[in-house]
């Protein structure tokens, strides 16, 4: 038994043997070719450093170049962008480095910076932003300056922000233009749904939106010394570049509060989408699901899964989709790995129109084909060698590999992470990729977007599920009101659509109107609270005016008799002088009623057409002495769609657009009255204001005008 | 006493140089570390050893892109660089002799259902569709001995890592980086590859890959279409420059293996071949394995013709309408690499439109806000023959090219008038001087840029003397070679509009 056993041992390994030169025998010319061992990989010396700030220095030394080298990473990032105002992180970052910073103009350090060959750039990205700066040794003192300047006392100067927006607006003009750069910006809206902080993008309106004030809010809460990692390389002595490092941003202050909490990643279930752009003779096909973050147990078996089914001229994918079918120039697939956040694993094709679906479903396919067996040993060997013997490359560039560091820092890594994905990537198995395949991928969830032209796909894709049809037209601006120079043309223009108001809306009546009385029912919410106020108006024309409010916290009286004016409530009686006066005079002066009837002592001036909640208007700017106004006029009716002025929000008490829509006319008294309006400052609704009643000419109390 | 020559050379080159800026002391340092060495079929070897790293990149660049078609087999420069990928008599067969029986009978199944076709209107139907059936059982056939993508994956398996190539009008180039003990392997793969490509799936990779590419970076990109294809086609007639490199989608059709075969023959030849390795290697080794695994690669004459670009009488102009943003393109012809106003070229196009302080930039950027950029550059399409100071703009929203070349045109009249300043040509040098050094500071930097400099140029010293010559540069050659070029009669403009407005 025992003698049996030993030699079907030895046996055993005999054939091992006899296999191995049978193997060898059988040697492709290129594996004959012998390979040395590889010299030893030596660590390149570093030196890490936290400053008292919080700013942490990665520096390492090379004098092979008189040159020298800073790069940061910085927590910023646009998923901090308000949803109002999306953009604003980009152009900070871009305005940094244009708009001016210390005492030196933009303009300026351009000369500067182009002069001596420095490059000095900044940036703000999706989850990170950064700095950067490249200089020959001689000018390190000059570029530090520049680079402290920039990140610490940037001047934001407004022709450079007008700069940045011209720019996003051309880059939003032009973003249907390649197909590419559509399916790119409307995977992640598929994916993690269109107003997720990693999809969602810049429209005109958030640009536009964007102020100097935004801008300078921003920098002061995220860019921090603490929040800052900076790699320094190059022809330099380490404890000298520390110290020009430190002094440069000693006065930087740390950040006081935190961070904004990370978006979280939702797992959506599939849908399937076109986005369909006309002429195109070719489509682009994404499918993509949730991934996993690189801490994840499944992320060796992952990569390794993902490599074999879609990385480089071996993968499955390349080989079907591209060599087998000749379906594709550009076909993978990404293994939905990341470090901040879970990542996305996708695959991927260019593909004919025609071969859309056909294409699709050859990637879930090869998908499917991961889950149903394991890789075959042969796969895995390839793939695991593809990996080790290029380990080297992680070490080639001093700049990888601090900048790996920095990652590993940022995110929460270990400092031997790569070692330990390479060790265990040495150990995987079939079954761990397989199972690890299964944990992770299920292609019944995998969602699919298509960019191309539908009308030529072979089919309509309703086999993976219901289509939904994105539309990538751009959302035209807001309209802007603008005011150009006045010309006779303009001038004539504005006073017929006036003329034709007042005809429209009293005609006669408004010469003849001497005094009148309205009463308005205002309701607003004021702090969370549900308000209503009555407002008794009574106009003796020319110079006098009385005004009651009756508000939940007692009545209120604003009387203007001529040159004086004074108002009254609970608090006793008080004069009103100075500006105050001159506004209620000016508010005299510029009611319609006052505008109308002597529309010869009016500057009224055609603006082009726009729009008002989609009415056609023609906006004509109208001018009372120094006020001015703008009245929208509806083409169809002639009569005020709505009323723009400047003025001040009653509540805030600060500078605002005022806005005052007319939803509703009654005729009162000879005239079409403005019976239901709302009242908007700066785009935000205050109130409604209902007209219960418009007497023209009614016998005034005299009472009223006394004090 | 070979050290010490090149100690004495180099201290006094310190002392000639002494006035400069140190970085000179690193140029003739480096210039002195390159290997050079010919093998007897002409192929230039340029080794530059650096033991940091146990890794080496090379770049092959090869003399021959689409400026070498003629018309009829435009793209097949491309094609070549697909096919070399595609394996050897060795790489990436299971049976040589079948395979080659097969794509003979693939061949006569193509030229057969070719001919067919070409007839047009009078094709026979019936046999179109017959011959159409044979020539896919032949592909079908050929395809039974292949071994997919083995020439890739050997050099994935390795641990190789940036595996491309390129092509362009003045060459084709490829490129990867290994570890440092594949030195031998990767001298067999890369010679296999310069003498003995088989051309396998010929036809499958131009009506597949190939066309989608040109799909991807041409018809369906509205600035791929005008500024890979349109532009060339407009500016140059004559020359080989009239093409892109992407070729037409009609000739892709019609090119046969033997088309491939004949180029291939006529262009992959020794005096046309240079090759830079850079990294941790033994230049001594680097030429033993260069001398035994390039042997077979043909001496070969190295013939280049060049057909010269006749000056134009006139503007030449187009308008296009199409669904897309606006875009501006204008070119300037002026003469090559070789001339000696070239260095001033690069000086007119460096103050002219490169960088921030650039007169482009500053003028239709900053200053009138009616662009988003605006860049110009000598040497479009290529730099072996006559080609073109280009300059492309792209208009901010709502302007359009006609606006923005209004913009241009006054700039590029003020340079004409005026000349420029003796601050602003200083700017060139100075950034030329950091520029030069920032190429050199990777393996895979390095060596491209001696294999180029050396194959467009003749001498890959001239890497080390492009900083010289700007330095030679005066505001007097400036406006000289500015009133000569920027003429109307001298240049091409291409206005593509916004087809809604």
């Amino acid at each position: 038994m025992k003698t049996t056993h030993k030699t079907l041992m030895l046996l055993a390994a005999v054939a091992v043997v006899a296999l191995a030169v049978t193997a060898a025998g059988a040697k492709e010319p290129w594996e004959k070719i012998k390979i040395p061992e590889l010299n030893s990989v030596e660590m390149p010396e570093y030196e890490r450093v936290e400053l008292p700030n919080g700013m942490i220095l990665y520096l390492a030394e090379d004098h092979y170049l008189p040159m020298i080298e800073l790069s940061a990473q910085i927590m910023v990032g646009s998923i901090y962008d308000p949803a109002d105002k999306l953009g604003l992180a980009t152009m900070t970052g871009s305005v940094l480095r244009t708009g001016g910073a210390g005492d030196r103009a933009g303009d300026d350090i351009d000369a500067l910076v182009e002069a001596r060959g420095m490059e000095v750039e900044t940036w703000v990205g999706q989850s990170t932003g950064g700095a950067y700066l490249n200089c020959l040794n001689e000018d390190v003192d000059l570029g530090l300056e520049l680079l402290a300047d920039i990140l610490m006392r940037p001047q934001f100067a407004d022709e450079k922000i007008d700069l940045a927006k011209s720019e996003q607006k051309a880059v939003i003009s032009r973003r249907n233009d390649e197909p590419l750069q559509i399916a790119m910006r409307e995977a992640p809206k598929v994916l993690f749904g269109p107003d997720h902080p990693l999809a969602r993008h810049p429209e005109y309106d958030t640009i536009a939106a964007v102020t100097r004030a935004d801008m300078e809010q921003f920098h002061a809460a995220y860019f921090h010394p603490d929040r800052m990692y900076l790699v320094v390389i190059g022809d330099f002595a380490t404890a000298d570049m520390k110290q020009r490092i430190e002094t440069v941003f000693a006065s930087w202050e740390r950040s006081t509060t935190p961070l904004p909490a990370d978006p979280e990643i939702p797992a959506l279930p599939r849908t399937v989408n076109v986005a369909a752009k006309d002429g195109l003779t070719q489509a682009t096909v994404l499918l993509g699901q949730k991934g996993i973050r690189n801490d994840h147990p499944d992320y060796a078996a992952l990569r390794v899964g993902a490599q074999i089914l879609g990385g480089g001229f071996s993968s499955r994918l390349f080989k079907e989709i591209r060599s087998n079918q000749g379906l594709a120039y550009a076909v993978g697939a990404a293994p939905g790995t990341g470090w901040r956040f879970p990542g996305t694993f996708m695959a991927y094709t260019i593909t004919k129109n025609e071969t859309v679906e056909a294409a699709a479903k050859a990637i879930l396919a090869e998908i499917e084909r991961m889950l149903a067996e394991p890789v075959s040993e042969a796969e895995l060997q390839f793939a695991k060698d593809m990996i080790l013997n290029s380990e080297v490359f992680s070490y080639d560039t001093k700049r990888e590999i601090l900048d790996r560091m920095v990652r590993f820092e940022m995110y929460g890594y270990q400092p031997d992470f790569l070692q330990q994905y390479q060790a265990a990537v040495k150990n995987l198995t079939p079954a761990e990729i397989h199972t690890a395949c299964q944990n992770n991928w299920t292609p019944d969830d995998l969602s699919i977007l298509v960019v191309g032209t539908p009308a030529e796909f072979d089919g309509d894709l309703s086999v993976f599920g219901t289509v939904n049809e994105i539309d990538i037209t751009i959302p035209a601006p807001k309209p802007m009101l603008v005011i150009p120079a006045a010309t006779a043309e303009s001038l004539a223009a504005g006073a017929a659509l006036m003329t034709a108001l007042r005809d429209g809306s009293g005609g006669a009546a408004y010469g003849t109107l001497k005094s009148y009385r309205e009463v308005d029912e205002l309701n607003a919410n004021i702090q969370g609270m549900d308000l209503t106020f009555t407002i008794e108006t009574t106009v003796e024309k020319p110079d006098r005016m009385h005004v009651m409010q009756k508000t939940p916290f007692g009545n209120m009286t604003q009387v203007l008799d001529g040159d004086t004016a004074w108002t009254s409530s609970m608090q006793g009686t008080q004069d009103v002088t100075g500006d105050d006066l001159t506004d209620m005079k000016n508010q005299l002066l510029t009611t319609r009623f006052a505008i109308l009837a002597d529309l010869d002592a009016v500057q009224c001036q055609a603006l082009a057409p726009m729009d008002v909640e989609g009415a056609a208007c023609t906006p004509v700017n109208v001018t009372v002495g120094d006020e001015s106004q703008v009245f929208f006029l509806a083409t169809d009716t002639g009569l005020i769609r709505m009323i723009q002025d400047q003025s001040t929000n009653p509540v805030t008490r600060s500078p605002a657009t005022r806005k005052v829509y007319v939803d509703e006319y009654a005729e009162m008294d000879g005239f079409q009255v403005p019976k239901s309006l709302r009242l908007v400052y700066d785009d935000e609704q205050f109130g409604t204001i209902t007209v219960t009643s418009f007497e023209a000419n009614p016998k005034v109390d005299p009472a009223l005008f006394q004090k | 006493m070979t050290t010490l020559t090149r100690c004495a050379v180099l201290a006094a080159a310190i002392l000639v140089f002494g006035a400069l800026a140190a970085p000179a002391q690193t140029y003739l340092d480096l210039e002195g570390q390159v290997h050079e060495f010919t093998l007897d079929n002409g192929i230039r070897f340029l080794v530059v050893e650096d033991h940091s790293v146990p890794v080496f990149s090379f770049r092959t660049v090869v003399r021959v892109g689409s400026a070498h078609e003629v018309r009829g087999i435009t793209g097949i420069s491309h094609l070549l660089e697909h096919m070399a990928f595609k394996g050897t008599s060795e790489i990436g067969t299971t049976d040589i002799k079948k395979e080659r029986k097969a794509m003979e009978a693939e061949d006569a199944a193509f030229l057969a259902l070719k001919d067919e076709r070409n007839k047009g209107v009078n094709a026979d139907p019936e046999k179109l569709a017959e011959l159409e059936a044979a020539y896919e059982a032949a592909k079908d056939a050929a395809r039974e001995f292949v071994v997919s993508n083995q020439y890739g994956e050997i050099v994935e398996k390795n641990g190789g890592v940036g595996m491309n190539a390129s092509t362009w009008t003045d060459y084709t180039q490829y490129f990867y980086s290994m570890p440092s003990n594949r030195l031998e392997l990767w001298a067999y793969l890369e010679g296999a590859r310069m003498s003995d490509i088989v051309l396998r799936e010929f036809y499958t990779e131009k009506e597949g890959p190939v066309t989608e590419e040109r799909r991807m970076r041409v018809d369906n990109s509205p600035m791929g279409k005008l500024f890979m294809e349109q532009f060339q086609n407009l500016a140059f007639e004559a020359s080989g420059y009239h093409h892109s490199t992407i070729g037409y989608r009609a000739d892709l059709d019609n090119i046969s293996r033997s088309d491939g075969r004949e180029y291939y023959d006529r262009h992959y030849v020794g005096p046309n071949i240079t090759i830079a390795v850079v990294g941790d290697v033994d230049a001594a080794t680097v030429e033993s394995f260069a001398r035994k695994y390039f042997k077979n690669v043909p001496d070969g004459e190295y013939h280049e013709m060049e057909t010269y670009e006749p000056d134009q009488l006139g503007e030449k102009r187009m308008n296009v309408a199409q669904d897309a943003q606006p875009l501006l393109l204008m070119g300037y012809k002026i003469e090559n690499i070789e001339h000696p106003d070239w260095p001033v070229y690069q000086a007119i196009a460096d103050i002219l439109g490169q960088g921030r302080t650039s007169r482009l930039y500053t003028e239709a950027v900053k200053n009138q806000q009616k662009a988003v950029q605006c860049v110009s550059f000598a040497g479009y399409p290529g730099v072996r023959w006559r080609t073109m100071m280009a300059i492309m703009g792209i208009p901010a929203k709502d302007v359009s090219a006609a606006e923005l070349e209004a913009i241009v045109d006054s700039e590029i009249q003020r340079l004409v008038d005026e000349g420029v300043t003796e601050e602003e040509l200083a700017g060139v040098k100075q950034r030329a001087r950091a520029d030069f050094m920032r190429g050199l500071d990777s393996n895979n930097g390095l060596a491209g840029q001696l294999a180029m400099t050396h194959a467009m140029t003749g001498d890959w010293r001239h890497l080390f003397r492009e900083v010289e010559q700007l330095e030679a540069v005066t505001v007097e050659d400036i406006q000289r070679v500015a009133a000569e070029i920027f003429t109307d009669n001298n240049r091409t403009v291409i206005l593509s509009e916004n087809l809604e407005s």
